[in-house]
């Protein structure tokens, strides 16, 4: 499945070989490196791309190389969108005026005649865009489900006659439609299996729910169990989990900064994370998606100046990044990260949401695949909704962390802790991932999934659509562009039974729009195949494939080839 | 779309002015307006230009300058919502590349309006008795008979448009007033 030569040994061991290489002869490997990383490019890029690898002198950091781009929109393309929306927003005054003048029939909430003189509960403008361009393609979203969301997936199938203002229900079920949207890395969202059967046991044993908080009487014996198992797993100290994840970051960095501070938050954080920074009062800078020196100058900026106006040193300094950004498919550039943060006596707060179980060779997330050590970030966080097949989060760290936010973390304090039965699915499926059932499952799907993404990606990009994110990164964004066709693509994908996710402004900037697949363990290759030849028919049919370079089969190898033959040198 | 939807961008539309090909699709839509307008079977080029320039002016005014908040909702409690969208650029920050464009845009229209349609500035003597029976000469280097200058004063009065200029006078100074 991967295109790797028969010759060439398993990942871990190149990596090794990598390593040991830069470290025998710094200059000439990082030259043949860097010489590496241009040269491919050159090959079949157009000057107008972004492409953004590991260059510069911080390559003795990556053992392998950091290949991300983010193509450029293609200007004809660009100005094809804005008229899309310019004619949208035309139509849209004009189904305005029409259902003000009530020739046309209003289906938006309206007040009562009754109430006309009181302060307006609705703002029109405001509901603008959900009146006349989100509910035009309102059947993308939302679709009801029955069965469980594996790699395969059922449908209710439904129609609309007022243009989906309304749904009705055919009653017929649309079966196996192939799942491209759910986030279930590994494969763990299934209902029968191991996980499934002792969280049906935990069940009997004690009931549904908790229904109380970690410091009162909702600490179970398998909640001490879980964290110390969670610990395990990504090798720290300590760790604590909650019953949800957003609330892990929502409730948790208040506890840890507050007046006083200083975070600095990547630009495409998630909203818990933004959330979280609001509600603890700290000072926040935002710095560009995953670019390190404008995190330096920030950094710098701050020791060298203090706080705003008394000029004072900062109490602390947060880093927020996250692993995986879900909707830029791109990784952190960790080992630059942790080099900052040391130089600068910062403190670092990783979100791994989508990265834990989904990246490294072991499955332990981010830090695993960049191969540094755990202990160099100072919390770590997670949640269990994405690769284990369950929901909640967790915060990892030093022993004192940990046990300083059992008592001053609002989830701990106020919050209703993880019901049994999730904690059994963690258990079990952490369990099979670190291979402790006795069986290799867990990382045969590791290795699954880094497969799958590595030639899902590579086949999109041999078509020819323009791929955000990472090559290693199993979130894979595929741009659409114009408004339009993001509602054609989700419809023809669903006619062909493959259910996808497709994105729009104003969650992405405007003309960025786009469909997210996400890859899982547990697509087979033929799953694979047949979406990606849907994909490429649906995308001649909607001439999504606007990529400018393109790449030959033969040239699409990673890096770790040419890097093999310097060293041989 | 923006339901269940995290972003820590609050309001999207800050943003949109300088995205990509924006100011090439602004242009291409004023020239689409002027060809719209060129295929009005009694009107003259001046005439066109001149509601070119009227029309981009108003259409201006009323996107940049009158709608006020956001056809989205934004999660920032509703403080754009008092904010039209040239407020809203850029989070407020003044003479930001994409101010400075739409602020030019408009001067730049009225100037290329009043060369198509000749206006009454003239630079020259008109006391010089040498001259005065040949025509006085303007700036734009044609020459003004008594014959030309009726007519021009005609078609001058049409397009040096009080109210075109006032337009765009009114857009360019509007950043002054609407700093916040």
């Amino acid at each position: 499945m991967t295109e790797s030569p028969a010759t060439k040994p398993a990942d871990g061991d190149v990596c090794q070989r990598v390593k040991n290489g830069l470290n025998l002869e710094k200059n000439g490997v990082l030259k043949s490196l860097h010489r590496c990383h241009e040269q491919q490019p050159k090959h079949h890029c157009q000057p107008e791309e972004e492409e953004v690898h590991a260059a510069s002198h911080h390559d003795s950091q990556y053992n392998r190389p950091f290949l991300e781009s983010f193509e450029e929109t293609p200007m004809l393309v660009a100005v094809l969108t804005y008229m899309g929306y310019g004619i949208l927003t035309i139509f849209g005054y004009l189904r305005d005026f029409l259902r003000h003048w009530k020739i046309e029939r209003c289906h938006i909430a309206r007040e009562k005649e009754e109430q006309r003189d009181f302060v307006p509960l609705y703002q029109d403008f405001e509901n603008f865009y959900t009146r006349n361009l989100y509910m035009r393609i309102r059947d993308n979203w939302n679709r009801p489900i029955c069965s469980v969301p594996g790699a395969k997936v059922d449908l209710m199938e439904r129609t609309s006659r007022d243009y989906n203002w309304t749904f009705e229900y055919t009653g017929r079920v649309v079966l196996d439609v192939i799942n491209l949207g759910s986030y279930n890395y590994l494969g763990f969202a299934e209902n029968t299996g191991p996980c499934a059967d002792s969280a049906a046991e935990i069940t009997m044993k004690y009931g549904v729910g908790v229904a109380s908080t970690r410091q009162e009487i909702g600490n179970l014996d398998r909640h001490e169990e879980l964290e110390k198992l969670v610990a395990k797993f990504l090798g720290v100290e300590s760790a604590m989990v909650f019953g949800m994840g957003f609330a892990t970051n929502s409730m948790n960095i208040p506890a840890l900064t507050g007046k006083g501070c200083l975070i600095l938050s990547d630009e495409l954080n998630h909203a818990s994370l933004v959330l979280g920074a609001r509600l603890s009062g700290s000072t926040i800078r935002v710095f560009k998606h995953n670019n390190m020196q404008s995190l330096e100058k920030l950094l710098r900026d701050a020791i060298v100046h203090g706080q705003p106006r008394t000029h004072r040193p900062w109490k602390k300094i947060l880093i927020v990044v996250e692993g995986i950004y879900s909707m830029e498919g791109s990784i952190v550039r960790l080992p630059e990260v942790i080099d900052l943060k040391k130089r600068y006596r910062a403190y670092l707060y990783l979100d791994e949401a989508h990265s834990i179980g989904a990246l490294g060779s072991r499955g332990r997330g981010v830090v695993d695949y960049f191969g540094l050590d755990p202990c160099d970030v100072d919390v770590l966080m997670g949640t269990f909704t994405k690769s284990f097949g369950a929901a909640g989060g967790y915060i990892a760290g030093k022993w004192e962390l940990i046990e300083y936010l059992r008592s001053h973390s609002h989830s701990a304090v106020y919050a209703t802790s993880m019901s049994p039965p999730v904690v059994e699915q963690i258990i079990t499926s952490m369990k099979c991932i670190m291979g402790e059932d006795g069986t290799t499952i867990g990382c045969d799907r590791v290795r699954k999934l880094a497969e799958n993404t590595v030639y899902f990606r590579r086949r999109l990009r041999e078509m020819g659509f323009i791929i955000y994110g990472n090559e290693d990164s199993p979130v894979v964004p595929m741009m659409l562009y114009m408004p339009a066709k993001i509602g054609a693509f989700g419809r023809e994908m669903l006619k062909r039974n493959i259910g996808v996710v497709v994105v729009g402004f104003p969650a992405t900037p405007i003309i960025e729009s786009r469909a997210r697949f996400c890859i899982s363990a547990a697509h087979t290759k033929e799953m694979l195949d047949r979406a990606l030849s849907v994909i490429s028919e649906v995308g001649d049919l909607l001439q999504l494939k606007y990529s400018r370079r393109r790449i030959q089969p033969s040239l699409s190898l990673p890096c770790d080839d040419i890097v093999f033959e310097d060293i041989d040198d | 779309m923006n339901v269940g939807t995290a972003h820590s961008e609050v309001n999207p539309n800050t943003r949109v002015m300088n995205s990509r090909g924006m100011w090439l699709s602004y242009i291409l839509g004023i020239g689409l307006l002027h060809v719209i307008l060129l295929s009005i079977p009694f009107a003259s080029v001046p005439v066109v230009w001149t509601l070119t320039n009227l029309i981009h002016n108003l259409c201006m005014y009323l996107l940049l300058h009158t709608v006020k908040g956001t056809p989205f909702e934004t999660p920032d409690q509703g403080k754009a919502r008092l904010l039209t969208h040239w407020e809203q650029m850029d989070y407020g920050v003044q003479f930001t590349a994409s101010r400075k464009f739409l602020t030019i845009t408009p001067i730049v229209l009225v100037h290329i309006c009043s060369a198509i349609t000749r206006p009454v500035l003239v630079f020259e003597e008109e006391s010089s008795p040498k001259r005065s029976s040949r025509g006085i000469r303007d700036i734009w280097g044609g020459t003004r008979t008594r014959r030309n200058v009726a007519k021009e004063r005609q078609d001058g009065c049409v397009c040096f448009g009080f109210a075109g200029s006032s337009m765009s006078f009114m857009t360019a100074a509007l950043p002054g007033t609407a700093a916040r």
